[in-house]
């Protein structure tokens, strides 16, 4: 029992020696210098992989182009990876441990994330009450509503601990996007559709919102429920699912869901019972978008696709000297590819957004997060902003005030 | 005879001891990253704090803790009582959904309050506190143990995985889908239940920067295991555990009751894996179905078998060892090669190559693990011996 008293004493002196070393110098280091760090948050592990390191890449393009300036300060860029190996995906406890990071970290003053809305649920909670003021995340992703609206109960309140906001986004939201396709749907002639759903927040989300407007649209909606059937990721078939939808004769399927959920079947088995894409058209979200793989298929013809924003190609089309468009042809210049998807091109949005915060703020994490959150806030004009228009994050719910984003302008075919 | 008897006296002694030194040194351990994540990690100099919060942030402890915890419950049942079991993530979901239904303000439409924290008095939903909610997520887990265990009974080796495999997948996949029964909203569907009460001990209360006092009863949580574990393994229970794991035929002849000893075992993990769960929701402030898939009871079995099947020290380590590895270290280690030699490989994306190839190479030189437990190790050096294979009979 000696030895281990002995041990106890040891160590106890080596915590009190070190602590007093060190609480001297502390303080000297404390003065923030005016290199300041913005990180990226995202899933670098999985399906979205592509999608997610297209972003980084292009986010660290677009600082060097800057010269890592904003205002006054010097801004660097950290990358946080919030998927692990053994999960194959996001992590919840990764989230969580990434949330901590942030804020452990003393030079950085945002964040910029995250690509799945779930794991912002975790993340925006711990920096809203982050010793010293809340800190900022802005996502280029994050589509869920109840983030930053009334949607189940208790949302959004219940992320916002502090009741101070310090979370928004650049993209717009499931229920604008949902909203948006069901006017699109009767613009275009249809009038009954049957809506499926996979099972996933943000399949269901999209695929309630798309519900709600088609009936008020006075569309048929032949599936029962508030966002239409669930499709089981894991079935081999959904060929019995189609014969069943098949007797209702539908003009439409809304597919609510990500592409990923066997979504490749149900285009295959939706072909082979309804027909093709002309004779009961096929719509599905912004989880469709972004995968080579749906886009060669042949029973993906004349299949309409929604986009949260506008998709890379339209941003090239409607404004081909625009910022965005020539920030597209940097990438490629730099990288010898595209952007992955149309996430990238919202990453950089993001950033955009983060480093006007900073360049107004006085280089604290309240202060971006003030400068986001009061006052008049923050707007990209169209001339310097990559999504080809103004972008205005609203200072109430930090959602993005542009519009014309959700309509049907945005839906490519 | 006597020689014999005292041959055994001195072995139980060693053994003991070796508990002892074992207990202590984790203590000791406790203590000292205690000390440090309290009161010298956050006074040190920007670049050492960097390195730790790169290689060891206390987020990535705690969370090891939790890992530990229901690799200590997995330890029972595939450890001690030799019941391979591959659905062990079920029990980790049913106590993370426990915390949820009785630490948050899931159900709206009740209003109970029970010894809760001061900042959700005002507040709907089930609120009791995150010290009930241990027990009770524990006992709704043992429950549930029984209940899975008892189909069980009449199975061996490969069929007995199997179904411990089906039920592992079953109830991940009753809350991924359970949003509607019948009308009724159980676990929320993919959407998940968070955030949840903070820990509260007495008036203070725990916010989610106080990693260290969480790490503390994290630490609690887990000696409260070991010591459950190292006692029943001493006793009656225990013994008969580990006659069934040699020899189930043997065992029942000599008298063991085989139902309650192989259901006691299932009770006792399950209690183990729910006290994880209850653990793992106040540490990620939420539960979220698409956590409990396959791989996270692969990588709690990856644990124990690394760790070293049966000895609780061999598995606090390996479960450790792998949840660093996963959360922190490998990520770490990639960040450190690339900056280095200006590479950019994605490290973590080998991690199951990592531990498929040290799993291979363990089960090739080292089967018993890395800390083994003297008895499977004196067993499984039987088969150098003779040209048998015991080891892999079981």
């Amino acid at each position: 029992m000696k030895k281990t008293y002995r041990a106890i004493s040891i160590v106890a002196s080596i915590a009190m020696v070190a602590t007093a070393l060190v609480a001297g110098t502390s303080a000297a280091t404390a003065a923030a210098a005016k290199v300041l760090t913005i990180s990226t948050d995202l899933p670098l592990q999985g399906s979205s992989f592509d999608s997610n390191d297209s972003t980084n890449k292009a986010i660290a393009l677009y600082l060097k182009q800057i010269n890592y300036k904003a205002g006054k300060y010097t801004v660097k860029l950290k990358i946080y990876d919030n998927a692990t190996a053994a999960k194959g995906g996001w992590d919840d406890a990764k989230c969580a441990a990434n949330a901590q990071a942030h804020v452990a970290n003393k030079t950085e003053v945002a964040v910029m994330g995250t690509y799945n809305s779930g794991c912002a649920k975790i993340i925006v909670p711990i920096l809203n009450q982050a010793p010293g003021g809340a800190m900022t995340m802005i996502s280029n992703a994050n589509t869920n509503p109840g983030l930053t609206k009334t949607w189940n109960p208790g949302e959004p309140d219940k992320y916002y601990p502090k009741g101070i906001r310090n979370y928004g986004r650049v993209c717009t939201t499931d229920d604008v996007q949902g909203s948006a396709a069901a006017q699109y749907a009767k613009s275009i002639g249809v009038k009954s559709v049957y809506v499926l759903n996979d099972t996933q927040t943000y399949g269901q989300g999209v695929a309630q919102a798309f519900t709600t407007e088609a009936v008020k649209q006075g569309l048929t909606v032949l599936s029962s429920g508030a966002y239409g059937e669930g499709w089981d990721s894991k079935q081999s078939s959904y060929e019995a699912l189609f014969t069943k939808i098949k007797a209702l004769k539908p003009d439409m399927l809304y597919v609510g869901g990500i592409f990923d959920n066997n979504g490749g079947q149900l285009v295959k088995d939706k072909f082979k019972v309804l027909g093709d894409n002309t004779v009961v058209k096929f719509m599905a979200p912004d989880g469709f978008t972004g995968y080579p793989d749906f886009n060669s298929m042949p029973e993906a013809d004349g299949a309409i696709l929604s986009f949260a924003g506008l998709s890379t190609e339209l941003l090239l089309k409607n404004a081909p000297n625009g910022a965005g468009a020539k920030f597209v042809k940097a990438y490629k210049a730099t990288y010898k590819k595209d952007p992955v998807g149309s996430y990238p091109i919202y990453g950089v949005a993001a950033v955009q957004v983060l480093l006007a915060a900073i360049a107004k703020s006085d280089g604290t994490r309240k202060g971006v997060t003030n400068a986001i959150f009061s006052g008049s806030g923050i707007t990209i004009p169209a001339a310097s902003s990559v999504l080809g228009k103004a972008l205005v994050i609203s200072t109430l719910s930090g959602d993005t005030l542009a519009k014309d984003i959700s309509n049907a302008s945005g839906l490519d075919s | 005879m006597t020689m014999n008897i005292l041959k055994r006296k001195a072995k139980k002694q060693k053994q003991s001891a070796s508990h002892k030194k074992w207990t202590i040194g984790f203590l000791i351990a406790a203590v000292v990253i205690w000390i440090f994540y309290t009161y010298i990690m956050g006074n040190l100099p920007d670049g050492p704090q960097t390195v730790f919060q790169n290689w060891l942030p206390p987020t990535t402890v705690n969370e090891a803790m939790v890992w530990v915890i229901c690799a200590l419950g997995l330890n029972i049942v595939v450890g001690y009582a030799g019941l391979l079991d591959l659905g062990f993530v079920a029990f980790w979901a049913i106590g993370g959904y426990s915390a949820g239904w009785f630490m948050s303000t899931f159900f709206q439409q009740a209003n109970f309050h029970f010894l809760s924290p001061k900042d959700v008095a005002k507040q709907p939903g089930i609120h009791l506190t995150f010290w009930v909610v241990l027990g009770l997520g524990g006992l709704i887990c043992a429950m549930f143990g029984i209940i899975i265990g008892a189909p069980t009974l009449r199975l061996k080796s490969d069929y007995l995985a199997l179904v411990t495999l089906g039920f592992g997948e079953i109830i991940p996949q009753f809350f991924t889908n359970g949003e509607n029964i019948g009308g009724f909203n159980l676990s929320n569907g993919t959407k998940g239940i968070s955030p949840v009460d903070n820990i509260s001990i007495g008036p203070r209360i725990l916010g989610p920067f106080d990693f260290s006092w969480k790490f503390a009863i994290f630490v609690f949580l887990t000696a409260v295991m070991v010591f459950i574990s190292l006692r029943l393994r001493k006793g009656r229970l225990g013994r008969a555990w580990l006659a069934i794991r040699e020899d189930e035929l043997a065992a029942s002849m000599m008298g063991v009751p085989l139902m309650s000893t192989k259901l006691a075992a299932y009770a006792v993990g399950a209690f183990s894996g729910g006290v994880g769960g209850v653990a793992f929701a106040t540490h990620v402030n939420g539960v979220f179905a698409d956590r409990f898939n396959f791989s996270i009871s692969i990588i709690l079995l990856a644990m124990v078998v690394l760790g070293g099947m049966g000895n609780v020290w061999g598995v606090m380590v390996g479960a450790l060892l792998v949840a660093w590895i996963n959360s922190t270290g490998l990520p770490a280690f990639g960040d450190l090669v690339n900056t280095t030699f200006n590479t950019n490989i994605n490290f973590p994306s080998y991690n199951f190559l990592l531990f498929g190839g040290v799993l291979i190479l363990m089960m090739l030189f080292k089967r018993e693990g890395m800390i083994p437990e003297s008895r499977l190790k004196a067993i499984l050096h039987e088969a150098d011996d003779t040209t048998s294979n015991v080891g892999g009979a079981h």
